[in-house]
C-alpha cells in the first residue's frame, strides 16, 4: 500500500524588538547575568499590569501581511493556564480567540514544483524563562530573562507533505520575515524554534491518521531527519503491528536518531484558555494598518525580475535578492553610481569578500550602499584604481562615517594622471633591473611581471594596470 | 462542576484540596451553575460580542528599554536565590 504524510507545522519566532511584550525590560539577555532583565510584571508578581509593546503588534501585523493573511483589527490577548517553574504567573498571555492574522497562503518551491500552504494563524506571544538543572543536585535554577520576550507563532494548515516541503516552507519563512525586518529566524540562536504535528494515512484516504507531535525543534537537518524517522515508524506500525500508535508528543534525539514518548497531549481545555483581563483591546485604525503596509518591502522574487530588467544574470539577481541587508545596498550603490553591473560586482564580490572574512551574517551588514556607490564611481572615473578602492572598502567598514574621497586623498591612494610621474619610475625600475629587461626580451614573460610589480610598488597603486603595462612594454621595446 | 472535574483541576494547578476545601468548592461552583443558568435564558442572538469588560482600548506603549528594578530587590523575599537565580525545588524536563 502507498502511505501519505500529513505535516503541520507550528513555528515560534523571537520579534526583533529592544523591550518585552509586556513590560519595558530589555528583551535582550545574551551574555547577560541571570535574572538581570527582570520587573515585577515579567516575574509574574501580584499586583502588576502589563502594558503592550506596540512595536510588537507593528511586527505581528507585518508578518501576517507578507504571508497573505488577514489582519484582524481588534485584536484581543488570553491567558493559557499551565503551571512550571518556567512560567513565573502560572499563566502565558498569548491569544487565543482574536489572534493578529489569521488566513495566510504562503508559496514554496520543491522539486515537484510550486505549492501554497495555508497559514491558520498568527498569534503574539510572551516566551518563558530558562531552567538551569545543572547548577545543584538538589534544586532547579530559574532564569527569568527569558519571560515575556515577544514571539509570534505561525501556525499551518497540515498542507506539507514531506521533509523537502517543510524545509521549503521554513526557508520561506525565513526569508520573508528577515526580509521585512521583524525577526532573525536563526535556529541556530533560538530565534525561530519549530514544532512538527505528523501523521500518515493510506493514499487517498480523507482520514487523518494518528498524529504525532515533536516540540521544539531547533535545526533544519534535525527535523528532516526526525520526519524520515517518525514516517517510518508509523508506516511499520501500521503495517507490521510493531507499536500501538498514540495521539501523544514526543521528543527527538538527534544524536541517537530516535524519538520518544512524552507525555499524552494535553487538550485544548486543560490549558483554560479566557480573556486576559488585564490586557486591553488593540484596535488597529485605518491609519496604523495603512502605515504598516505601506512599509512593506518588495517580495524577493520582485526585487529579482527588477535587477535582471537591469541587465544582470539571474546568478546575480539571485544573489543580491537572498537578504534584504545586501539588496539594499546594491540599491543604494546604484542610486549614486547609475551602473548595474558594476554595482552587483562591488556588492556581490567585495562587500561578501570582507563580510565572510569578518563572519559576518548578510543581515549584519550595515555599509551605508551610497557611499559603496561613491567609491565605484571613483573607480569609474579613474581616480582610484581598483586594487585602492578595495583598501578603502575594508576601511570603509571599519569607520561607517568615512568618506572615501577624503581618506584616498590623505591615505595616498589617488591616482596619478601625471605620465611624466610613471615615465620616471618606469626608466629606474628599468634601469636597476638589466637582467630582468633582457629576460623579457629574450621571451620571458614573467619577467616583466617583476618589472611590473616594482613600478606599481614605487606609484603606490596609483595607476591604472593596463595603462603602466603598456607604457612599460613600450618603454623596454624603445631600448 | 463534579468531583472527576475538581480532581483534574487540582492536578493542573499542583493543589492538594482537603476533603472540607473540596465542598466549598463544589458548593461555590453549583451556585455559579446556577446564576449561569439565569444568564443562559437571556436572549443574545442580536447582541455584538463584548470583546473587554473595560470600555478603553488600545494601552500601548513604546519600543524603550527602561530598567526600573534591581535584581536584589525583586529577590529579597524569596525563600532561595544562589548566583542571582531563582531556586526550585528539581524538576524533571
Ligand atoms: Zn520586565
Amino acid at each position: 500500500m502507498k502511505y501519505e504524510t500529513v505535516i503541520g507545522l507550528e513555528v515560534h519566532v523571537e520579534l526583533a524588538t529592544k523591550s518585552k511584550i509586556f513590560c519595558s525590560c530589555s528583551a535582550h539577555s545574551f551574555g547577560a547575568d541571570p535574572n538581570d532583565h527582570v520587573c515585577p510584571a515579567c516575574c509574574g508578581m501580584p499586583g502588576m499590569l502589563p502594558v503592550v509593546n506596540k512595536r510588537v503588534v507593528d511586527f505581528g501585523m507585518k508578518a501576517g501581511m507578507m504571508l497573505n493573511c488577514d489582519i484582524n483589527r481588534v485584536t484581543t490577548f488570553d491567558k493559557k493556564s499551565y503551571y512550571y517553574p518556567d512560567l513565573p504567573a502560572a499563566y502565558q498571555t498569548t491569544q487565543w480567540f482574536a489572534p493578529v492574522a489569521v488566513n495566510g497562503l504562503v508559496e514554496i518551491e520543491t522539486s515537484k514544483g510550486k505549492k501554497g500552504i495555508r497559514i491558520k494563524q498568527i498569534h503574539m506571544e510572551e516566551d518563558a524563562g530558562k531552567l538551569v538543572h545543572d547548577i545543584r543536585e538538589d534544586t532547579t535554577h530559574v532564569d527569568f530573562n527569558r519571560t515575556s520576550v515577544p514571539l509570534i507563532e505561525i501556525v499551518s494548515q497540515p498542507d506539507l507533505s514531506s521533509a523537502e516541503e517543510v524545509e521549503a516552507y521554513l526557508e520561506r519563512l525565513k526569508s520573508l520575515l528577515r526580509y521585512a525586518k521583524v525577526a532573525e529566524c536563526e535556529m541556530a540562536h533560538g530565534t525561530m524554534r519549530c514544532d512538527v504535528n505528523l501523521s500518515v494515512r493510506p493514499e487517498g484516504s480523507d482520514k487523518l491518521g494518528v498524529r504525532a507531535e515533536m516540540k521544539n525543534m531547533n535545526s533544519i537537518e534535525a527535523i528532516k531527519r526526525a520526519i524520515d524517522y517518525e514516517v517510518a515508524r508509523h508506516i511499520d506500525a501500521i503495517e507490521n503491528g510493531t507499536e500501538e500508535l498514540r495521539q501523544e508528543t514526543r521528543r527527538w534525539d538527534d544524536i541517537k536518531g530516535k524519538s520518544y514518548a512524552m507525555r499524552t497531549k494535553e487538550t485544548a481545555g486543560d490549558y483554560r484558555y479566557f480573556p486576559d483581563p488585564n490586557v486591553m483591546p488593540v484596535v488597529i485604525d485605518d491609519e496604523w494598518f495603512d502605515s504598516i503596509k505601506a512599509s512593506l518591502p518588495e517580495f524577493p522574487e520582485v526585487k529579482k525580475a527588477k535587477y535582471m530588467e537591469l541587465g544582470l544574470s539571474e546568478y546575480d539577481a539571485t544573489r543580491l535578492s537572498e537578504s534584504i541587508a545586501i539588496a539594499e545596498c546594491f540599491e543604494d550603490a546604484l542610486s549614486v553610481c547609475g551602473n548595474a553591473k558594476e554595482a552587483a560586482n562591488w556588492v556581490i564580490s567585495e562587500v561578501t569578500r570582507v563580510l565572510n572574512a569578518k563572519g559576518m551574517s548578510y543581515e549584519m551588514l550595515t555599509l551605508d550602499g551610497k557611499v559603496l556607490g561613491k567609491l565605484i564611481n571613483l573607480v569609474l572615473e579613474s581616480k582610484v584604481s581598483r586594487a585602492n578602492a578595495k583598501k578603502i572598502l575594508d576601511a570603509m567598514f571599519e569607520d561607517p562615517e568615512l568618506d572615501p574621497i577624503k581618506y584616498a586623498e590623505e591615505n595616498d591612494l589617488v591616482m596619478s594622471n601625471d605620465t611624466g610621474l610613471v615615465d620616471k619610475v618606469i626608466a629606474e625600475v628599468i634601469a636597476g633591473d638589466a637582467k630582468a629587461v633582457a629576460d623579457f626580451k629574450g621571451g620571458k614573460d614573467k619577467a616583466l611581471m617583476a618589472l611590473f610589480g616594482k613600478c606599481m610598488k614605487q606609484l603606490k597603486g596609483n595607476v591604472d594596470p593596463a595603462t603602466l603595462r603598456t607604457m612599460l612594454i613600450d618603454a623596454i621595446n624603445k631600448l | 462542576m463534579d468531583r472527576e472535574i475538581l480532581r483534574r483541576l487540582e492536578l493542573l494547578n499542583q493543589l492538594k484540596l482537603t476533603e472540607a476545601e473540596k465542598e466549598d468548592v463544589l458548593s461555590f461552583f453549583a451556585a455559579r451553575e446556577a446564576e449561569h443558568k439565569v444568564l443562559e435564558a437571556i436572549d443574545t442572538a442580536n447582541t455584538e460580542r463584548m470583546v473587554h469588560v473595560m470600555p478603553i482600548d488600545t494601552v500601548v506603549r513604546e519600543d524603550v528599554v527602561v530598567k526600573m528594578f534591581e535584581r536584589e530587590d525583586l529577590q529579597a523575599q524569596a525563600p532561595e536565590t544562589d548566583e542571582g537565580y531563582w531556586c526550585v525545588p528539581k524538576v524533571m524536563e
